[in-house]
């Protein structure tokens, strides 16, 4: 009867075909981990972004001139690494097709294996009835304790995986609703944002020098004069650990600054009343942000560009060109990546924003541009194309015949429709690594840079026909990185080397110059009939707008002063590199 | 001697897979700018799912049926195995198989704007019409994943009845879990985690062909894993060839009982004689009987309750929620390396975080529900399990266990006895 089943025996072919089994079946084995070994090996080589080779290549780019011996040391490692790879590859192929030979001769020798084994099947003694009772009996224990253990396991995931994170989440319903309604309004797009009026932003500090970026303060009830030392007029005190060399920008009662460094960027939110930290959020590099770090100054550092605060928005750019747009909660609204900046020093332009847009003036060597960067999508509403590189920041000035952008670099002011990006002047007056932004006041838009002149614009015509004439020049003592204030009839600024200098705005007269203990990076701003500025030393000046120098008070800050303070009413935000001031007059 | 060819073409679909992977997973070059990357397509094959391939599909079920029942050839199932693996399998790129098209059909009953094309419907109900009337026919050599692991099966042991029985239950939790996906809109998780078609389509995950090549590996020994642990359309044709009007009978005339078969099924699935002796008290059968149907309605709830305290994380494997939480942890810094996928998307689209937590918080609303369910219904088949094996049905001769038996043949070589014997 068994003759028609496929069971025979032979010892010889059992012996034979068990040895070619076992050494098939070690060999397969080794063959698979080596394909395995491989894989792993050109998961790692990755040519594309060898870092040797990235590193060699960044270098080659930022050689002055073309270094020879450097692009053929590029081009042998390029060579040996794709080699490399390649190698690797071919040796994957063939491995495969060995390991499918073995594993065929191994499955072919088992098989036969199996039919020529010397035992043939054999009943089992224990009667047949009582073995699947037992296996009944068995089985119903066996499934109890299944089901027992299912459910003991799944109460202890849940229980294991309800997160303090999970009831942050839960917390939140009422923002939750609110961003969906918000976003339902809007259809499919991103939240539409109500940008704030013009009268809103004055009683605010949304971004660098202020409202507009003009250095002058709608406040004029700040403190003329404190002590960090001794604790006199301060309110408050915050320590900062990272890294940045913006200033605070304010909105409402809250105050926010970025910071970074070559792999962490932050934006932290303080309480303006108690200098508590209402939250910091690291911001993650974005898909198209670049992978390595800019090269940058450190008097530049990662985060330079001070942040715009504009209404339920605030902005952030870093050096490495990445802006991001966070809501007064921290929560990422949008974010984009402008890629690197070719700007040897370090991107330093900060952001200005006014209606609906944002205006991110990246000026820098190959393709400069100024963006108007819708400030609900994040997407350009127009870029302007531009001519030439500079470090200075984006103003707003309120003319009278509307509100104009204006910008200055190596070579040129010009004056932007803010709404439509329309070029409306421009006037070749710069030369040189253009840092100061430009002030206006008046009618007149002063320019002015190391190693150039200063310029004094007039600006005439009618809304939509603006002229701009260069009315007086001026090139004795300039200033190279503080900007420039005006108070109407006069211009003020700080120099490099440690001169306050004041000028006649209808005329370019020098009207006084005051020498000081050390030069300046921080601008000078207005305060009503008085303006404050400090010095690289951390030594702040108070003095009097008029046509003589009047100093109402010199007092040290007690740390080196990089940016520029911020001024709302009878208060004062300071920050230094190491901390965060909020002064309060008595 | 047969040769293995399907293993054979099998493990060459493998390797040859792992090197197209490699080569997918070198990394293009990036830019420092905002190009982004352009998605690549590829476009499905020509002429899918069309009315002849629910023929073909007749036509193999009904040849495996003769094949089963008239002609008792396990060598003619092998032959349409090689057939389905290739046909199906390869050439139709696994899809659409009646397998994954459970969770068509589930997707059908539960979104209301999802529509099921006929065609489907027929990948659907065909198999478990002819297990309906003549058993798991479909399993024996015209599922692509069964044939793969049919050809395989070359040195199958037996595992212990009952242990065959408590891994069995897997294939219930899949099921369950794969229709709370498909209900929920988490996706159609029987296809995210199919290791099969990996190897019919040379994908390019890795991890997912290591698995597949485990389960053919184990599948050397272990006869058919996935079938009988994890298929999730496995349990709907059980249940349907539970009822089948006419099953496969080992001897094909009245069994001797010569115990030659007792051995021979690698799926447990022969039931044996019951015992012409008494083995324990009947009263005390009939207690735990009556216990067991008695405590059915408390497992269930406490089923109910166990999947409802799961919502949290069973709803992590909805992809909305796994992003909101991670766009919560990587917003609270907790996490900052980037390079997620979902989560670097995200950031591009322009949607609010907040907008994502609502929206990750109303699927969790759901899982409490979809939860629950799953647990009442784990719990209602573990009671049925349970009481089952608490009946001792009279049973004279070997036969197949018709919900468990995939109509392979393997058992018919063992019996001696003759046609019309
Ligand atoms: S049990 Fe599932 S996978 Fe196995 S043959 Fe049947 S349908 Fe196919
Ligand atoms: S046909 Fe025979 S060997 Fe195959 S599953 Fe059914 S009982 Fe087992």
């Amino acid at each position: 009867m068994l003759e028609k089943r496929e069971f025979d025996k032979s010892d010889f072919l059992w012996r034979l075909s068990s040895t070619i089994t076992i050494v098939a079946g070690l060999f397969s084995l080794l063959v698979f981990i080596l394909i395995i070994v491989n894989y792993w090996m050109i998961k790692r080589a990755d040519p594309v972004n060898h870092e040797l080779l990235t590193y060699l290549r960044v270098e080659y780019a930022n050689a002055p001139e073309k270094d020879e011996a450097l692009a053929q040391r590029i081009r042998d490692l390029d060579l040996i690494t794709r080699k490399a790879f390649f190698t690797s590859q071919t040796h994957l192929r063939i491995g495969a097709w060995v390991l499918l030979g073995s594993v065929s001769i191994f499955l072919i020798a088992f098989k036969n294996m199996m039919r020529w084994r010397p035992q043939l099947p054999e009943l089992a003694d224990v009667p047949t009835a009582d073995k699947e009772f037992l296996a009944y009996a068995q089985s119903r224990h066996l499934i109890t304790w299944a089901g027992i253990g299912l459910l003991a396991g799944g109460m202890m995931t849940s229980y294991f995986s309800e997160t303090a994170l999970t009831a942050e989440l839960l917390a939140q319903p009422a923002a939750a609703e609110g961003g969906a309604e918000s976003a339902a309004g809007a259809g499919q797009a991103a939240a539409a944002v109500t940008a704030p009026a013009w009268d809103e932003m004055l009683v605010n500090w949304p971004s660098f020098r202020g409202p507009g970026a003009n250095g002058v303060a709608h406040f004029t009830t700040a403190p003329v004069s404190w002590d960090v030392e001794s604790g006199e007029g301060v309110r408050w005190s915050a320590d900062l650990t990272m890294p940045g060399h913006n200033s605070p920008v304010i909105w409402g009662n809250r105050l926010y600054i970025s910071s970074a460094d070559e792999t962490v960027r932050e934006v932290a939110c303080y309480d303006t009343e108690t200098g508590d930290l209402v939250w910091k959020k690291t911001i993650n590099a974005l898909p198209t942000s670049p992978r390595e770090a800019p090269d940058v100054m450190e008097d530049t550092g990662h985060a330079a560009s001070t942040m715009a605060a504009h209404g339920d928005l605030v902005f952030a750019l870093f050096a490495n060109g990445d802006l991001v747009a966070l809501d007064q909660e921290g929560n990422q609204r949008w974010g984009r990546s402008f890629g690197i900046p070719d700007n040897h020093y370090g991107h330093s332009s900060s952001l200005l924003a006014y209606g609906d847009i944002l205006y991110v003036q990246y000026d820098q060597a190959v393709e400069p541009k100024l963006h108007g960067v819708n400030i609900s999508t994040g997407k350009d509403a127009w870029v302007a194309e531009r001519n030439k590189i500079s470090w200075a920041s984006p103003i707003l000035a309120q003319t009278t015949f509307g509100p104009q952008v204006i910008l200055a670099s190596e070579q040129d002011a010009d004056g932007y429709d803010p709404v439509t990006g329309n070029l409306l002047w421009s006037v070749k007056c710069l030369g040189g690594e253009v840092s100061p932004s430009p002030a206006y006041a008046n009618g007149m838009v002063f320019v002015a840079n190391e190693y150039a002149v200063a310029s004094g614009v007039t600006l005439e015509g009618a809304e939509g026909a603006v002229t701009a004439t260069v009315s007086w020049e001026f090139n004795e003592l300039l200033p190279e990185v503080s900007s420039p204030v005006g108070d109407g009839d006069r211009f003020y600024f700080g120099t490099a080397i440690g001169d306050i200098v004041c000028l006649d705005a209808k005329t370019g007269e020098t009207l006084w110059v005051e020498e000081v203990e050390d030069g300046f990076y921080a601008s000078p701003i207005l305060v009503g009939d008085r303006i404050y500025i400090a010095d690289l030393k951390g030594n702040m000046y108070v003095f009097r707008t008029g046509s003589a120098y009047e100093e109402l008070a010199r007092f040290s800050l007690g740390e080196p002063a990089f940016a520029t303070p911020a001024f709302m009413d009878n208060r004062v935000y300071l920050r230094t590199p190491e901390k965060l001031y909020c002064i309060e007059a008595p | 001697m047969r040769t293995p060819v399907a293993p054979i073409a099998a493990a060459a679909a493998f390797l040859v897979s792992t090197a197209h992977a490699i080569e997918l997973k070198f990394a293009p070059p990036d830019f420092e700018t905002e190009y982004a990357m352009p998605y690549l397509f590829i476009p499905p094959p020509d002429g899918r799912n069309t009315w002849w391939e629910a023929l073909i599909l007749f036509g193999a079920l009904s040849l495996t049926t003769w094949l089963v029942f008239k002609a008792r050839s396990r060598r003619g199932l092998f032959g349409v195995s090689v057939f389905s693996l290739l046909f199906f399998g390869f050439y139709r790129q696994g899809c659409i198989c009646p397998v994954g098209s459970t969770q068509n059909v589930a997707a059908a009953i539960f979104l209301p704007d999802v529509a099921v094309s006929w065609i489907i419907v027929a990948f659907f109900v065909l198999p478990l019409l002819f297990s309906l009337f003549f058993g798991r026919v479909f399993c024996a050599s015209v599922c692509p994943l069964g044939a793969m692991q049919e050809l395989v099966a070359i040195a199958p042991i037996r595992i212990s009845p009952a242990l065959e029985r408590v891994l069995g239950l897997g294939k219930y939790i899949y099921l369950g879990l794969a229709i709370l996906g498909v209900a929920t809109g988490a996706g159609f998780l029987i296809c995210r985690y199919d290791p099969f078609v990996r190897l019919y389509r040379l994908n390019d995950n890795f991890g997912m062909l290591i698995a597949a090549a485990l389960i053919l590996l184990i599948g050397v020994f272990i006869a058919r894993p996935y079938c009988r642990f994890l298929c999730p359309y496995g349990v709907l044709l059980g249940w349907m060839s539970r009822f089948s009007k006419f099953h496969l009978q080992i001897p094909p005339s009245p069994c001797v009982e010569c115990r030659l078969c007792e051995d021979s099924c690698p799926y447990n699935a022969i039931d044996m004689p019951t015992p012409r002796h008494l083995v324990e008290d009947p009263a005390q059968g009939k207690k735990r009987i009556r216990g067991l149907v008695f405590l059915a309605p408390v497992f269930i709830l406490l089923g109910a309750l166990g999947g409802y305290m799961m919502y949290e994380p069973l709803s992590r494997m909805h992809p909305t929620v796994s992003l909101s939480e991670r766009i919560a942890l990587e917003d609270r810094g907790i996490i900052t390396e980037r390079g997620n996928l979902q989560a670097d998307t995200f950031r591009v689209e322009g949607k609010t975080a907040a907008q994502l937590h609502a929206e990750s918080l109303a699927i969790k609303e759901q899982f409490k529900t979809g939860g629950a369910l799953l647990g009442a219904f784990l719990a209602l088949i573990i009671s049925i399990k349970l009481i089952e094996l608490s009946v001792i049905k009279k049973r004279t001769i070997f036969e197949p266990h018709k919900e468990t038996c995939f109509s392979c043949g393997r058992c018919y070589p063992y019996c001696p006895v003759e046609e019309g014997a």
